[in-house]
Formats: structure tokens, C-alpha cells, sequence
């Protein structure tokens, strides 16, 4: 919102403070100053000057070489504007002048071999309007080396303030006034009605009833007649033009103006143009169509609540007039509206119109309904000094129900218990009074407030403290310098994650973090996937069921930044539906906690002491079983092997704890990754870590280190191909005796001296006894035994 | 005759010990004479065949050339160990390490981590709750009135009219509160959702952590000192700080906490819109609706919340000046931190 500090001044005397002053302790009692325009500041160099003669530029045929008289002496300046002429007064900028648009400074400079020494100004490099069709002519009677900030009235600061949707009170002049009323602890001064009003009475010349109270608590109406439609004067166009917005004419810039004089949004109809000059609030009973008065169809609602004359609508209530009851250049009477309309109500309505205005901005944020006679008589008066015209006696005003003051009891020793510093009494007093607030029933303990409607955000003993909270600075709120903390168990539901990102990272991969939205065929690939019902794109209509997408998205990124090898890993949340049936509760949706690995490209690259080696089934294998042995669940989880492919990988193993499934990887399918532009092998597996995290990890248990020696014993037999190790190895395993302690694959090839469909595996056997030394005799015979069980069970042969 | 075998070899030894010119060499002539059966152990041996009388004149001799041979093959043996490490063996120190796989966490979580480890220590507990929330948890229980243009505070994904993306941690401090009683001293961290435009300054989804402590006696003041600490902690001790009234619906009274710009040191700057400050967090005291709904008694207990992005914070500590760049993961950025 835009607020302009010369208009401010109408309402409260700032003269001794400086602009600094002001922001400050705006933004620090809760209306924040986003941005400044000082007018002073940013006009400071321009000033009006006189075009002595132009001629055509010798190089460039659409500039001209001018000769300006600043005042004080006579200049030549290039300008490029079609519209320069001999004798105009002009606004110019001399050499050193930051130019407001784009920021840049005019500095002395041969435009095509000429010099220029300045530059004649259009509106757009002003900042004063987007017109750039031509340089800004001026009024002929300015006197040439005048100022712009006085010949322009370019003297005023504007404010941006944020202010938040609790403060309806603060969408105005004289709401900011009063707040910087009760911040400067000094007067507010709102503006006096004096009215000339005829003998024709309003309420004999036209009508208002109300048929939807609910949503319409109150409509006052003021009649003025025989008013002359004309251009506004300076002031009143200078006042809207600051705060950005365009003079229309006389009675239209009034409402605008009281609008934000006062906050009390207005609308002003052509009286002839009401059927039966009757005004009829109602709302909509079925679907239809209106032409607002920016001559767009809008389709309404049912229960719209609109502004009807005895036939017809003729304005969205406090959204936007109608285009059939529009003051136009030949009104002659006008009726003006000022009422209250239920916030939730209008901001159905404008959300289901997707028209917001700075009427509906205001009523939907709750205006007060107290306010609306005093701004129809403003508006009245306003309209009637400015246009003639004779103000209807009386106001209509239909107001079947009141809405009363609400009365709220304060208590002192609360003040101080929740801001945790004591604020006087009297301050208390100065403050809620400066405010508005009436104080009433003061007692030692306490007092009884009585919040005016254009308050309807207080409404409790808390927002009571937090006006004197925020008035009174929270700098002032003391800063504590230490706090007791009390000695129940502390939780963190985050430790495991934590603890596996700690795991995973030391093995050399790196966190990523993607976007858990993605599209539907993305979140499709692992599950049964959850829409958004106001997706902002198809890329992102859907909420991931696994890492995979986002991980193989990433992939695709570093090899598109020529990235090819990468260790990657994510801990995020995947969501499924459960069934096609309406999401209606937490049943219908499952939401769990995942971690993925992926591994790409190489595992080493060449080096002076290394030849290269890529990633493959075995490294993702040995990362996954590093992780769960870290994590005290390698002997709680079995592994399942697949040697085929699903609809992700094209062999893959799966992690189990007691039959259910809590990870699976393998090799991505080359389909798979072609759908993400990937060109080489990827090695994925996703553990739900959800699940392990309610596994309860084996007790770790010193086991003390063996005092007797170990015997070993190698072997390598050629078995068929097809043979699986772990057959082999859990085959010895159940064979041996109780003396082997364990089984190593140690080397395995294939080639053609060992026949074909053949291999060799070479296996090391570790024999002991925690209690005694073995002799050699008791370990040879179980290793011949063994070698002689293999060989029968596996068909196998020891290598010669 | 024996006299001339001891000169034979001390003459043969010293010839060869003048020309070994390795460690290799040396051993060779270690083992011709020093060894069990080099010449000198075994001239020992012709000392039993020797009468009486010359046995001790012998023995002399065989033990002073015995000693000098040792010597010298000591002094030589040191010598060519110091040459031969420094000049033979040569071996280059400047080649490159061989690599360690390093590894990390993503600069989201390490600010993440360094947030928690603050409130950790003052005794704050970390809990959880789902990103996809319902309405009431999200809006309704932390007084957010249907059709108010609070709401529009936060532009929401919904899934359905009961069902959304959350907007922000805070419906995790209704979850906490509805399953236990004051005192509530917790972190709350977690993933949220906008429907905002992705641009260099916003995404669609970022990280937050809430706070929340409820009591009997908790002030503003205790709020103020809590972050100041903890802002403290986080950006260094010398930092300025101010607090400034807001509005959120869930605390009453409500404000932001902004620090000195770091960029521009306070003088103004583009990151800062000019004013000098940054805004890095959002706090105040929860409001007595919010209590109604988790049945606390709001005369009773009184309780403060915040909550910060983590995102802004690492942008602002880090000076990054893309926010997408979080979710590239591209790995020439994961690797700077
Ligand atoms: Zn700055």
C-alpha cells in the first residue's frame, strides 16, 4: 500500500520529524516500510527548460540537435523524441543527473559526432507515468532553471507498507495516521464535515433495502443532484497520482479518494440509471453473467451477493461496479454508497471471480461499519465543492442490526507476565487511548477497554497487549540472560537419520536434496501416485512415491554438466495412495521415510598407481552391507537375489526383515534410463528407512580376541558355471565341523583351459577353537572331507 | 703360516669393503666373512688345532681382526644406508596422494545440523510430523479462520479440500502438544510446500524448523533471549538484531527478527532492499486459540514458537545467490561444502 507522507500531514502534524524518524518506528511498531520514494531526493537536478530551436542531426535522421536555455545559460542537447519543438517548455536533466529509470547518470557525450550536454526528459524516465511516445511539454508559463520538485510539485515521500492482514484499521491515511497518533503520542485530526444540503430529502428520491442482512449488515446512501462530470482539480489528481493511481473525473476520483483517506470503500452510481431509484441487496440465486464496469463478462456465482436496482444488478457488492449504472460524462445525479459487507463474503466471492480490488481488498479484510455515514457525508461534501451540485437532505441508511463495541478487561499483572517487563500505567492509558480505544471502569488491577469496529482484530486481552507491546517498542522488551531448562528425557525423532547421513557420506557419497513434485509418469514408475489438485505444471502434478525419479533426474544433470561419475544418496519423505477411492483420511495415504544410494560411472579412475574400474552390481552390494553392518542389522536382514528383471532393474537383490520387504536395488533398466536421457549404467537401491528405523539393532558384545592360533586351509575347485557361491558356501558352512569358523571367496575366473561353461572358484577356510590349540591332523581330515562332499555335491574338480 | 691367512683376508677385506658401493655388496661380503661360515668365523675354528702356547697370541690376533673387520664393516654399512635411501632408491614425494573418497552431507542438512545442535544444548527435544497435513493441523488448530486472507499468506497445494501440502512446521506444534502436557520445550524440522513461482529467490518447497515452548512462566523476554542466543551462536556474537512486530495467527503477540545486513554491513544493499536488515526468522507467543484447541489451560500455561528457513539462512551465510542451485545437486556445488 501506498502511502504518501505530504497527505499524512492532513491528519497529524510531522513537521519536526525527519522521514528516517518516521519509517523507523512505522516499521518497528508493526507497519513495516518496505521501500521509500523521496520525490526531494529523486528529482533533486531536473529543472524546466527552454527549447530555443531544433535541427536536424547531420548523422542520424531521427535525432535532432536542440538548443536549451536552462536559465542561465544556453545549451546543445541531442534528443531523440519526435515530438520536440522550438519555444516548449521542457523538463531537463543536466549533465551529473541520475536518471530515476534505469539509474544511470547523463554525462556530457558525442551523440554520432555532436555533442550533447544533457538530455530532455519523457514521463517513463521520470518514473512519472510508462509514456514514452514523446519528451514531457510543460506549462509554456514555468520559468525556465525552476525545479522540478517545485514546478512539478515533485516534493512528496511516498511509502510502500506491508501491512498484515490482522491491520484492515491501517489500509488508509488516517489508519497509519492514527497509529504514528499513538506512536509520536500526539493528535489526530480527522476531517470536519460541513454540509450544504438542499431541502430535497434523499430518502424521497431514492430507496435501499436490504434482503441479505447476513451479508450485508449495513448500507448508508448519500443523494447529490445536478453535478457537472468534469476533470478533478490539481490537488486531488496530484493526491491519487502519488499513490499510483489515475484520475478518472471529478466524482469517481472522490470515492477513490476517500477510499484511502479513510479507508471506507465507495461507489457512486449514476442515479438515473437505477431502475425505480431503489438500491436492493441481495444474492445471487443462480449462475450468471455481468458486465463490470471495465467492461469484462463476469460470470457469477450462485449466492453472489450483488447490488441490484429494482430490475436488474448493477454492482458486485464491494467488488466492483456494473457497467450499466456507471457515472458517465453526462450523469447528472448520483447516489453514493458506502457499506459494510461480511468479509467472508466477499472474499468467496472475489476469490471465485479472481478479481481483486482496493475495495474488495479492504471489505474482505473487514471495514468498519461504523464508518459508512461519516464517509458518504465526506464524499457528499467532497463531491459537491468539486462539482457543483446540490447535496439530498439527509443520509439513507438502513442498519437493521447494530454491530456493537466490544468491551474487553485488561489486567496489568498480565502485561507484565507474558512481555516480562513492567509498562506504567499511564503509558498503558496513553497508548490504547491514542489508539482509539475507549478506556473505561479503571481500577488498581485492571481496566475495561472499549474497541471501536474499526478494530475488529481486537478482540481479547492478548491483542490488547500486543498493541501496548508493539506501540511501546519491543526493543524495550528486555532480553533474558538465561533460561531454566527442565531435567525430563529430551527426545529426537531425527538421531537415526542423522546417524545414517553420518554413515552413508563417510563411504564417499554425496547428500542430495531433489523435489519431492514430479510428474506423473516420474511418480508412476514406483507406485501409485498422489495428485495435486492446483499443480503449477504437468512436471509437477505429483507427489514422488520413491528417490528414483529425483535421483535419476540428478544423474541426467551432472552428465548434461559433464559429470560421469557420481556417488549419490537422498533421505526424503515418498508418499502412495492406498486405494483409487477419495483421500478422506491418514488411512488412505501412506507417507514414509526413505534413503537411496546411486552409484555411476566409475568406482576409481585412472591413475599413476590404478587403473580405472566402474561401478558395478558388487560395489552397490558392498555399500548396502556396509550400511546395515553399521547400523547393527546385518544379522536381522536377509538378502533375496533376482536374477531377472522387474519393471526398475534388470537384476536385483532385496533387503528383508522377517518376510517384509525393506530395500531393493539392482542395475537400472537401459528403458528406464532412457526415459531420463541417461547413457550409462546406474546402480540404485532404496532402502525404506521408515521401516528400519523400528527394528531394534542387535546388542553390540565384546567378544574377547582369540588367544589361540588359527589353521588355514585353500582350495580351488572348476565348477559349472551355473553354480552359485552361496551355495557352495553355505554347503560347507552345514558340512564342516564345528571347527571352521569361516568361509572367503578369495578368487574366481573363467577361461578356456577350464573347459567351456566352466569356472574356478578359490576359497580360504579359517579354522579355530577359542578354548585350545588345534593340531594339524584334525583340520586336514575335515578339508579332505570337505573337498571330497563339494566335489560330489557340485560335480565339482579340484584344479590341477 | 696362520699369521699370513689373518693378513691374506684383512687384506682381501679391506679391498673389498673399499669397493662395495651398495647395500646389496655389503651383504655379500657380510657373508664371505662375518657369516657362520664366512672366512673369519672360520679361522675360530683353527684356534682348537693350535697348541697351548700360541692359542692365546693366536686368539688375540683373530679377535683384533675379528673387531676391525666389524668396524669397519659397521662404519661402511652406515654409510652406504645414509647414500643409498637419499641417491639409489630415489623416490618422489610430489606425486599426487591416492585419492580418498570423501563424501558429504548436503550444506541444507549441515545448517540444518548446526540449528539443532544450538537448540539441543538448550535443552530443546526434536520431533517430526508428516509433510502431506491436513487442514486442520495446518490451518484450523493454529487459527487460521476458513475464507480469511490469512490464508493467503501462504500460497497452499492442496490434494483435496481436507488435504494439502504443508505450508509451514507449525502444524507439528499441534501434534506435539495434543500428545503430551506442559512443559513442551521442542524443535521441530521438516520439509514445506508453497505455490510459488520457481525463480532465483523462490522454490516450491523448502525447509523450516519450528520451536516451541510452553510453560508456566514463558515471556516475550525469555523468546527474545532464546534467539538472541541462539542468533548469537549461529552468526557470530558481534551481531545486531531488532524485533518487529508481525502478524501470524498462531501467536499474539507476533514478530520477525531481523539481523544487520552481513553484505552491506547495514548501509543498505540489494539483498536487503536497502534497509540494512535482514529478516531471518518469524516468532511470538502462542496465541490462547491455539491452546483451546490442544485443551491447554491459556490462563495457566503460556507458551512461545518460531520458526526459521533454512534455505534463506544458508543463502544469506553462505552468499549464494540462486536457490535453485539446492536442487540441482549438482555435484561441483555438493562438493564445496
Ligand atoms: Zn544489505
Amino acid at each position: 500500500m501506498k502511502i504518501s507522507l505530504n497527505w499524512l500531514k492532513q491528519y497529524i502534524d510531522l513537521n519536526d520529524l525527519t522521514t528516517k524518524d518516521i519509517v523507523d518506528k512505522l516499521t518497528m511498531s508493526g507497519l513495516e516500510v518496505e521501500d521509500i520514494v523521496d520525490e526531494n531526493e529523486l528529482y533533486k537536478n531536473f529543472i524546466v527548460a527552454e527549447v530555443k530551436s531544433v535541427s536536424k542531426h547531420p548523422n542520424a535522421d531521427k535525432l535532432s540537435v536542440c538548443e536549451v536555455f536552462d536559465g542561465k545559460e544556453t545549451l546543445q542537447v541531442i534528443c531523440g523524441a519526435p515530438n520536440v519543438a522550438p519555444g516548449q517548455k521542457v523538463v531537463f536533466a543536466p549533465i551529473g543527473t541520475l536518471i530515476p529509470n534505469g539509474n544511470f547518470q547523463i554525462k556530457k557525450a558525442k551523440i554520432r559526432g555532436v555533442e550533447s550536454n544533457g538530455m530532455i526528459c519523457a514521463e517513463d524516465e521520470l518514473l512519472l507515468s510508462e509514456d514514452h511516445s514523446g519528451i514531457m511539454v510543460l506549462n509554456s508559463t514555468l520559468q525556465a532553471g525552476k525545479p522540478i520538485t517545485e514546478a512539478l510539485n515533485l516534493n512528496d515521500v511516498i511509502f510502500e507498507i506491508a501491512v498484515t492482514p490482522n491491520r484492515p484499521d491501517a489500509l488508509s491515511h488516517v489508519g497509519v495516521a492514527r497509529d504514528l497518533s499513538a506512536i509520536f503520542n500526539r493528535d489526530l485530526h480527522l476531517p470536519e464535515i460541513v454540509l450544504k444540503e438542499s431541502k430535497i430529502k434523499a430518502n424521497e428520491i431514492a430507496s435501499v433495502e436490504i434482503k441479505d442482512q447476513k451479508n450485508c449488515p449495513r448500507y448508508s446512501a448519500k443523494v447529490v443532484l445536478n453535478v457537472q462530470i468534469k476533470e478533478s482539480p490539481e490537488w486531488l489528481k496530484n493526491r491519487l497520482a502519488k499513490i499510483g493511481l489515475r484520475p478518472i473525473n471529478n466524482v469517481v476520483d472522490v470515492t477513490n479518494f476517500i477510499l484511502h483517506e479513510l479507508g471506507q470503500p465507495l461507489h457512486a452510481f449514476d442515479l438515473d440509471l437505477l431502475e425505480g431509484k431503489k438500491i436492493i441487496v441481495k444474492s445471487t440465486e443462480q449462475e450468471k453473467e455481468f458486465v463490470t464496469l471495465d467492461s469484462k463478462v463476469r460470470k457469477l456465482p450462485q449466492n453472489t451477493l450483488m447490488i441490484c436496482d429494482a430490475k436488474r444488478e448493477v454492482a458486485i457488492a464491494g467488488i466492483m461496479g456494473g457497467e450499466n449504472s456507471e457515472i458517465n460524462p453526462s450523469t447528472k445525479n448520483i447516489l453514493i454508497e458506502s457499506a459494510y459487507f461480511n468479509p467472508s463474503s466477499i472474499r468467496r466471492t472475489s476469490k471465485a471471480l479472481q478479481l481483486s480490488t482496493d475495495s474488495s481488498y479492504r471489505f474482505e479484510r473487514g471495514a468498519d461499519p461504523s464508518i459508512t455515514k461519516y464517509a458518504a457525508e465526506r464524499a457528499a461534501q467532497l463531491i459537491s465543492e468539486l462539482a457543483g451540485g446540490e447535496v439530498a437532505e439527509g443520509i439513507i441508511d438502513v442498519y437493521p442490526k447494530i454491530i456493537e463495541r466490544k468491551e474487553i478487561s485488561l489486567r496489568y499483572s498480565r502485561v507484565t507476565k507474558i512481555l516480562g517487563y513492567e509498562i506504567s500505567k499511564e503509558k498503558i492509558h496513553q497508548i490504547l487511548s491514542r489508539l482509539g480505544l475507549a478506556l473505561k471502569d479503571l481500577d488498581d488491577n485492571s481496566l475495561l477497554v472499549s474497541v471501536p469496529t474499526f478494530r475488529p482484530d481486537i478482540e481479547r486481552e492478548i491483542d490488547l497487549i500486543e498493541e501496548i507491546a508493539r506501540i511501546n517498542g519491543y526493543d524495550n522488551i528486555p532480553v533474558v540472560p538465561k533460561i531454566n531448562i527442565t531435567l525430563e528425557k529430551k527426545v529426537d525423532q531425527q538421531k537415526f537419520e542423522d546417524d545414517v547421513r553420518n554413515i552413508i557420506s563417510s563411504f564417499g557419497f554425496y547428500e542430495m536434496i531433489n523435489n519431492p513434485l514430479e510428474s506423473e509418469w516420474e511418480a508412476g514408475l514406483t507406485g501409485n501416485p498422489i495428485f495435486l489438485a492446483n499443480p503449477q505444471s504437468a512436471e509437477m502434478s505429483c507427489l514422488r512415491t520413491s528417490l528414483l525419479g529425483g535421483g535419476l533426474n540428478s544423474v541426467k544433470r551432472n552428465l548434461n554438466y559433464g559429470i560421469r561419475n557420481m556417488m549419490l544418496f537422498e533421505i526424503g519423505n515418498v508418499f502412495e495412495r492406498k486405494s483409487d477411492l477419495l483421500i478422506n483420511s491418514f488411512d488412505d495415504i501412506s507417507e514414509k521415510q526413505n534413503l537411496i544410494l546411486i552409484l555411476s560411472g566409475k568406482e576409481e579412475e585412472k591413475t599413476w598407481y590404478s587403473d580405472e574400474k566402474y561401478f558395478d552390481f558388487y560395489s552397490l552390494k558392498g555399500y548396502v552391507n556396509s550400511f546395515t553392518q553399521k547400523i547393527s542389522l546385518d544379522n536381522l536382514l536377509t538378502d533375496l537375489y533376482y536374477s531377472s528383471e522387474n519393471e526398475i532393474y534388470s537384476y536385483y537383490f532385496t533387503k528383508n526383515f522377517n518376510n517384509q520387504l525393506v530395500g531393493v536395488g539392482g542395475k537400472v533398466k537401459k528403458d528406464v534410463l532412457s526415459k531420463f536421457d541417461i547413457n550409462q549404467d546406474v546402480f540404485v537401491f532404496e532402502f525404506d528407512l521408515s521401516a528400519l528405523k523400528k527394528i531394534t539393532p542387535d546388542v553390540k558384545k565384546y567378544i574377547e580376541p582369540l588367544k589361540f592360533p588359527k589353521i588355514i586351509r585353500d582350495f580351488a575347485l572348476i565348477f559349472d558355471r551355473s553354480v552359485q557361491y552361496l551355495d557352495v558356501k553355505n554347503f560347507i558352512l552345514e558340512r564342516a565341523s564345528k571347527l571352521l569358523k569361516k568361509v572367503e571367496l578369495f578368487d574366481i575366473f573363467e577361461n578356456e583351459t577350464l573347459g567351456s561353461n566352466k569356472k574356478s572358484m578359490a576359497f580360504t577356510l579359517e579354522y579355530f577353537d577359542e578354548s585350545r590349540t588345534l593340531t594339524e591332523d584334525e583340520v586336514e581330515k575335515d578339508f579332505n572331507y570337505l573337498i571330497s562332499e563339494i566335489s560330489k555335491k557340485f560335480n565339482a574338480k579340484l584344479r590341477g | 703360516m696362520l699369521d699370513e691367512i689373518i693378513n691374506q683376508i684383512q687384506n682381501e677385506f679391506e679391498k673389498d669393503i673399499n669397493e662395495a658401493d651398495s647395500l646389496k655388496k655389503l651383504e655379500e661380503i657380510r657373508i664371505k666373512y662375518l657369516a657362520r661360515n664366512g672366512s673369519v668365523t672360520l679361522l675360530f675354528d683353527k684356534l682348537k688345532e693350535t697348541s697351548k702356547e700360541e692359542k692365546p697370541i693366536l686368539g688375540k690376533k683373530l679377535n683384533e681382526l675379528r673387531n676391525s673387520v666389524t668396524e669397519k664393516f659397521n662404519s661402511k654399512k652406515e654409510e652406504l644406508e645414509k647414500s643409498e635411501t637419499a641417491s639409489k632408491e630415489f623416490i618422489d614425494l610430489t606425486l599426487p596422494g591416492k585419492t580418498v573418497k570423501l563424501g558429504s552431507k548436503h550444506i541444507l542438512t549441515q545448517t540444518l545440523e548446526e540449528i539443532k545442535q544450538i537448540f539441543k544444548s538448550m535443552g530443546f527435544s526434536v520431533f517430526e510430523g508428516p509433510e502431506l497435513e491436513s487442514d486442520y493441523y495446518n490451518f484450523e488448530a493454529l487459527n487460521f479462520p476458513a475464507d480469511h486472507p490469512a490464508r493467503d499468506m501462504q500460497d497452499t497445494f492442496f490434494i483435496n479440500e481436507k488435504f494439502l501440502l504443508r505450508t509451514h512446521t507449525s502444524p507439528v506444534q499441534i501434534r506435539v502438544m495434543e500428545s503430551m502436557q506442559p512443559p513442551v520445550r521442542a524443535i521441530m524440522p521438516g520439509r514445506v510446500y508453497r505455490n510459488e513461482a520457481i525463480n532465483a529467490r523462490s522454490y516450491c518447497t523448502f525447509q523450516q524448523v519450528e520451536g516451541l515452548y510452553v510453560d508456566t512462566d514463558v515471556t516475550f523476554a525469555e523468546l527474545k533471549g532464546t534467539l538472541v542466543s541462539f542468533a548469537k551462536q549461529f552468526y557470530g556474537s558481534s551481531l545486531k538484531y531488532r524485533f518487529r512486530p508481525s502478524f501470524f495467527p498462531f501467536t499474539e503477540p507476533s514478530a520477525e527478527m531481523d539481523i544487520t545486513c552481513f553484505i552491506c554491513n547495514g548501509k543498505g544493499c540489494r539483498i536487503c532492499k536497502n534497509s540494512g536488515w535482514l529478516e531471518i526468522l518469524g516468532c511470538g507467543m502462542v496465541d490462547p486459540n491455539v491452546f483451546k484447541y490442544v485443551n491447554y489451560d491459556s490462563e495457566k500455561y503460556i507458551g512461545y514458537a518460531f520458526g526459521m528457513g533454512i534455505e534463506r539462512i544458508t543463502l544469506l551465510k553462505y552468499g549464494i545467490n540462486d536457490i535453485r542451485l539446492f536442487f540441482e545437486n549438482d555435484l561441483r556445488f555438493l562438493k564445496q561444502f
